[in-house]
């Protein structure tokens, strides 16, 4: 997004904006300052960006937005301390150095009311979206992907060469607000079910709030019939494309400006499926595509040694929604684009060595099988329902109470791939 | 003596009432009064900004007046953030 130039960050088109509810209010009465037209003493103890108090300035027409506010995740930012934290091992020595590099670097994408309904956020630079008139739903890309640009932003609205975008922008135009609606961006007053991470919780949006025909099995579409019970894979698993990644970011502040900076080392695009790093009730899928987030082991060297030395406690392969959905992928134009394709699949070979370890739990250690192979497998008996899915080798290894022992071929299948074949009656 | 007990008794009620009397007069004098100050705005109560207006609503000035941006906090940083 390009930048406004200085002036334009600042124009006030109160023709339009004295029209509106906001405009009713003069600019003192929020911003503060002098009415003078000498602009350093009128700027004197002025407020740029009153709704930063949203409890003073927003809170008496806004009751219940700002009660969500301090629970929101785009003012608690609580995502990167889940992160941080967990890889740092929660050691409090190291939070005076983790504070300061995340004031420096992360703190610049807090998100105030006003940087999402009256003017671009301050993080790409600022200034008024439309002469200062208030946007109940903020521009798409003035406000959302000017922040969630780089990876959603480029994916949803195909910028990344040769790629798509999402036919949810490019056949039906929606925007971001259309999924993600104000309540879920605002948060709840509820500190207790204050979201500490953006996947925390119930998967919302859901796609099948929308395609429930599809979650039913009554679209016709065989794919849906096999896959889509919504226990194996997420949607985006057939229904993404290439997405970015990105390695080796790190922060510093410079030497000659006394600014902070960072340094990527690598961006590039993939489509790995991965093993589902935070399998829940509320995400239940197996499988899912997964993103190489740039953290490394030395992301924060510059701020003090060994920063994260708990950096296995969480994968570098995480848990991806690519935003540049479609109905047609390579991976859904057959069955044989995923079974018996290890290209396609998050293996070992694909992981560097120093994050082995850090993965483990997303690494797709046995491909799936060719289809036939599923087709022809036996369904469990009936009696089977209780038991546990991960106990087949318990019997099946030594014919405890007659059970069939498996063949030969199957030595190298993992324990908890059984029921991916062998289907429940 | 009854006749002295009763007119001091007219007396005390007479003085009694009156009092009842101007002191309601009171309060619905001073109701109004409270509800004319709340329905009357105050004329200095909102702050003018036709200074404000005047500058930013008129781009050539901004123009001119316009202190040069410093580079932005993260200005020499490389690759995608």
């Amino acid at each position: 997004m390009a930048p406004l130039e200085p002036w334009e960050k600042v124009l006030v088109d109160h023709e339009t904006f004295s029209q509106t509810d906001h405009g009713e209010l003069t600019c003192i009465q929020c911003h503060g300052g002098t009415n003078i037209a000498d602009k350093d003493q009128a700027h004197a103890d002025m407020i740029a960006s009153p709704s930063s108090q949203p409890d003073v300035y927003c809170a008496e027409c806004h009751e219940a937005e700002v009660a969500a506010y301090p629970n929101s995740l785009h003012n608690t930012q609580a995502g990167y301390w889940t992160a941080i934290n967990t890889r740092n091992g929660n050691i409090p020595e190291d939070h005076p150095e983790l504070n300061q590099m995340f004031n420096n670097h992360c703190a610049t994408c807090h998100t105030t009311c006003g940087e999402c309904h009256v003017s671009q956020p301050e993080n790409v630079g600022g200034g008024l979206f439309t002469g200062h008139v208030f946007e109940k739903t903020p521009p798409m890309t003035r406000s959302c992907t000017a922040c969630h640009g780089s990876r959603v932003g480029n994916e949803f609205l195909g910028k990344n060469e040769g790629i798509t975008g999402d036919v949810h922008f490019r056949e039906a135009r929606m925007s971001c607000v259309k999924c993600h609606e104000g309540a879920d961006l605002h948060g709840t007053a509820d500190a207790a079910l204050a979201s500490d991470h953006r996947l925390s919780g119930a998967e919302d949006p859901k796609c099948i709030d929308c395609h429930a025909e599809v979650a039913s099995g009554t679209d016709g579409i065989d794919m849906h019939a096999q896959h889509g019970d919504g226990e194996e894979l997420s949607c985006q698993v057939c229904h993404s494309v290439t997405y970015t990644s990105c390695d080796g970011c790190h922060v510093a502040v410079s030497e000659t400006s006394g600014n902070p900076f960072f340094e990527t080392e690598a961006t590039y695009t993939t489509f790995f499926i991965g093993r589902n790093p935070i399998q829940s009730e509320d995400r239940p899928y197996k499988y899912v595509p997964v993103r190489h987030v740039p953290v490394a082991t030395t992301s924060y060297e510059y701020y003090g040694e060994n920063l994260l030395t708990n950096f296995d406690a969480l994968p570098t392969w995480v848990y991806a929604t690519p935003h540049n959905i479609q109905r047609f992928t390579p991976q859904n134009a057959s069955c044989e684009s995923c079974h018996g394709n290890a290209e396609i699949f998050l293996t070992a070979d694909k992981v560097q060595a120093v994050e082995l370890s850090a993965n483990q739990n997303v690494i797709v250690n046995t491909i799936p099988g060719p289809v036939d192979l599923y087709l022809a497998a036996m369904p469990q008996p009936a009696d089977h329902t209780n038991l546990l899915t991960d106990s087949c080798i318990s019997c099946h290894t030594e014919g405890i109470r007659n059970a069939p022992i498996f063949p030969e071929t199957h030595i190298e299948f993992s324990n908890d791939s059984c029921s991916g074949c062998h289907k429940l009656p | 003596m009854n006749k002295r007990f009763l007119t001091g008794t007219v007396i005390v009620l007479g003085l009694l009432l009156s009092g009842c009397s101007t002191k309601a007069d009171a309060l619905a004098e001073a109701e109004a009064a409270t509800d004319t100050a709340v329905v009357e705005p105050s004329p200095t109560s909102v702050p003018e900004a036709g200074e404000c207006l005047a500058c930013h609503t008129d781009k050539q000035r901004l123009i001119d007046t316009a202190k040069p941006e410093e580079e932005g906090g993260e200005a020499e940083s490389k690759g995608v953030g």
